[in-house]
């Protein structure tokens, strides 16, 4: 059979096919889940007021929760602390990695790489805080399910295995690159020899994986919070 | 509205502390408390089935199929809360109580268990892992109880980074229970009575009409002046509904008394109506939509046929968001008010406009001797507005207040505006049956009215909510507290209003 690749070749691959299949699984899967959110009625408006009175008062609100976390703010000091590390650190990481988009890198993302290290510490301790929290306090250990811990160890596992492609046995940057943009336009490459970069890409995957099916699509959700996206008449 | 006595058997909770001090949690401290089911002749009534039905278990799972997906607001809460923990010290009934289910997220996640086991892939599939679980009679025993521990306050939703609203989840878990048999006794009775009667005590027109007259006759004792309750008046411009508390209830009918006199000096032609002789909405507590647009319609029916063009809300606290609100959504459009107030407006709103434009004037000093706080409810400060000014209904009623008595004092800025503690006894928990829960749950409110009782010897605590007044009074006794008198906002604007003919005036 002339037409049947050879073995070896699809398994040199697979990694990218599934790599992409899952990102795009990701992508769709959170669409349609903002799409179920925005299709469902809403028959009583029920605003928490004092509400804006304006569209732009609306967008203002959600933009003060979504950047700033200020609910938490109130609510609890030291969540706040771990959760904007976190967040904002996961951030500037997700625009570092930008760079493995373009073949020739943007200046614009150099300071982005240079700090990339304060990121990862300040992602690796917030995610350390929610941790500790969710152990220690009782209230917060009563109402954790399994998967509550595990999205944070793997938060943290891919954390640590970043930091290990970045400090110890690193992987080669343009043909991760060159696999990336593959795997993205449906031209796959094969990936770089390198055990922490399958490991951290493993991981990766499980995390985009599971993000439209679990909690962790709540920064989606905040818009669609009728409490917060109403304005008082 | 039961106007409740203080309960002898109630246990007086042991005062944990300040409310800023959170207490370790205990698991099933409230596990037994238990408010009445509702009778099957109840229930009938309102078109439910009359006893736990046999197939329980899938009417309650196709309820709550339905509920999610026609309440977008239910859904997104089911779906976006991480556990991150910031509700779990916020509730009153958790800080009086200790019980671990009465943290907000715990009382969401008896209902959300349930959703995630039968309605999502992670649920279904993986149901120990994401803490997902079959409906069974114990955690139908559990809806039951904390769901009636929950005054649907919304205090968490303030401190909820994903702005989740307990009270939808409550409502929701409520509105499953009475459709499978499981309805609440105290606010399923409270629907048939307005339903039947136009009003929660069941009171018909002739004793409505009885006690409006035998009010007028007392002011004019009092005052000297031919101050007018009327009712069901065909010349009237505009109706005012008020919660059915205040016509009877101490200290709510001194506010009644109140209105009267403001509305009389206003020289606006005004009128109570028999057929809705009740501001309530019990069906805002219940979670049940039609039943809530029903008692609604009766309002907007009323003031149709006594043809005004201005629609008066008295001082209720959920009354006041379900006419702000959703009076609208429901039984909208309101075209027949006139264009100057196109929308319900709240009794503080047109005593503050009377007092803005001189057409009445206030003497604080009538009121000496008083200190004064204000008990914003939680109704009026986190589900209405008032005045079409933003935080209106915070600074509304306090400026009315500080123009009537000379003291007025803030409790402490984390239990009052949008942060202001529930009563413990809103959301259809004011009833002798839950009066444990509700002595608790007033923990917080009594440890902030206590720092303002030691260092400014207040002796008045205001509210404008028949329910927060009835519960107050009930309830403070047994923190120490009763010396406080609860009393009615307008019952202040009233004394210390400047009445033309008024002997005292000249």
């Amino acid at each position: 059979m002339p037409d049947c690749p050879n073995p070896p070749v699809v398994s040199e691959l697979l990694p990218g096919i599934l790599f992409a299949l899952v990102f795009y699984w990701a992508l769709i899967a959170t669409f349609y889940r903002a799409f179920i959110w925005k299709r469902t009625a809403s028959p009583l408006p029920i605003p928490l007021t004092p509400a804006p009175q304006s569209r732009a008062g609306v967008v203002g609100r959600l933009l003060l929760e979504l950047v700033l976390f200020r609910s938490l703010a109130r609510a609890s000091l030291i969540t706040w602390v771990g959760s904007i590390l976190f967040h904002y650190g996961l951030l500037w990481l997700l625009i570092m990695h930008l760079r493995l988009l373009f073949p020739q890198l943007p200046l614009a993302l150099l300071p982005f790489i240079q700090f990339s290290g304060w990121a990862l510490l300040a992602m690796m301790s917030g995610l350390l805080i929610l941790l500790l929290r969710r152990c220690l306090v009782d209230r917060v250990r009563y109402i954790s399910s399994p998967s509550d811990y595990l999205h944070l160890l793997l938060l943290m596992a891919i954390g640590i295995t970043g930091a290990l492609i970045k400090r110890h046995w690193p992987a080669d940057l343009y043909s991760t690159g060159e696999f990336l943009r593959g795997a993205l336009t449906a031209q796959w490459q094969s990936l770089p020899d390198s055990a922490s970069l399958m490991v951290h890409l493993a991981l990766v995957s499980v995390l985009m994986l599971i993000f439209p099916v679990s909690k962790l699509i709540h920064g989606i959700g905040i818009v669609f919070s009728p409490t917060w996206n109403q304005r008082e008449r | 509205m039961n106007d409740s006595q203080p309960v002898a058997a109630a246990e007086v909770p042991s005062v944990v502390g300040r409310y800023r001090v959170i207490p370790l949690i205990r698991e099933g401290a409230m596990s037994n408390e238990h408010s009445a089911v509702a009778d099957a002749s109840v229930q009938q009534q309102l078109k439910l089935p009359g006893t736990l039905v046999e197939d329980w278990h899938d009417r309650a799972i196709a309820r709550l199929g339905e509920l999610v997906a026609s309440r977008r607001g239910l859904r997104v809460f089911l779906d976006t809360c991480t556990k991150c923990g910031a509700c779990t010290d916020k509730c009153h009934y958790f800080l009086g109580t200790h019980d671990a289910r009465n943290m907000p997220v715990a009382r969401q996640d008896l209902l959300r268990s349930v959703y995630r086991r039968y309605f999502t892939f992670a649920g279904r599939f993986f149901p120990w892992l994401v803490g997902a679980r079959k409906l069974d009679k114990a955690l139908l025993q559990d809806w039951y109880n904390y769901f009636h521990q929950c005054s649907e306050c919304r205090r968490c939703t303030v401190f909820c980074p994903k702005g989740i609203d307990t009270s939808e989840v409550t409502m929701a878990g409520r509105e499953i229970l009475a459709s499978v048999g499981l309805g609440q006794q105290y606010s399923q009775e409270i629907i048939t009575k307005v339903n039947s009667i136009g009003n929660n005590l069941g009171m018909k027109a002739p004793a409505l009409a009885h006690v409006l007259e035998s009010l007028e006759e007392d002011i004019l004792e009092e005052t000297g002046v031919p101050v007018r309750l009327p009712l069901d008046d065909p010349d009237a411009d505009m109706l005012v509904v008020t919660p059915s508390a205040d016509f009877f209830a101490e200290p709510h009918v001194d506010g009644l008394i109140g209105y009267a006199k403001v509305l009389h000096q206003s020289g606006i032609r005004w009128t109570f109506s028999s057929a809705a002789s009740e501001a309530a909405n019990f069906a805002l507590f219940t979670g049940q939509h039609d039943h809530m647009r029903d008692i609604a319609l009766r309002i907007r029916n009323a003031a149709v046929e006594l043809n005004v063009s201005r629609l008066v809300i008295g001082e209720c606290g959920h009354a006041w968001r379900v006419a702000y609100s959703f009076l609208d959504a429901l039984v909208g459009p309101m075209n027949f008010l006139e264009a100057a107030h196109p929308r319900a407006q709240h009794i503080c709103e047109l005593t503050h406009e009377l007092l803005e434009s001189g057409v009445i004037r206030l003497d604080a000093e009538r009121n000496r001797g008083k200190v004064v706080t204000y008990h914003d409810s939680c109704n009026v400060a986190r589900g209405a507005g008032m005045g079409n000014i933003k935080g209106g209904q915070f600074t509304i009623p306090r400026e009315l207040l500080v123009a009537s008595v000379p003291q007025v004092i803030d409790m402490s800025r984390d239990t009052t505006h949008q942060r202001t503690f529930c009563c413990g006894g809103g959301g259809g928990l004011l009833t002798d049956d839950l009066m444990n829960v509700r002595i608790k749950g007033a923990l917080p409110r009594a440890q902030a009215l206590r720092e303002v009782v030691t260092s400014h010897q207040v002796t008045h605590l205001v509210a404008i909510c028949a329910i927060c007044k009835t519960q107050l009074s009930a309830v403070l006794p047994h923190h120490d507290l009763a010396n406080v008198q609860v009393t009615s906002l307008h019952q202040l604007v009233g004394d210390a209003l400047l009445l033309d003919g008024n002997k005292a005036n000249t």
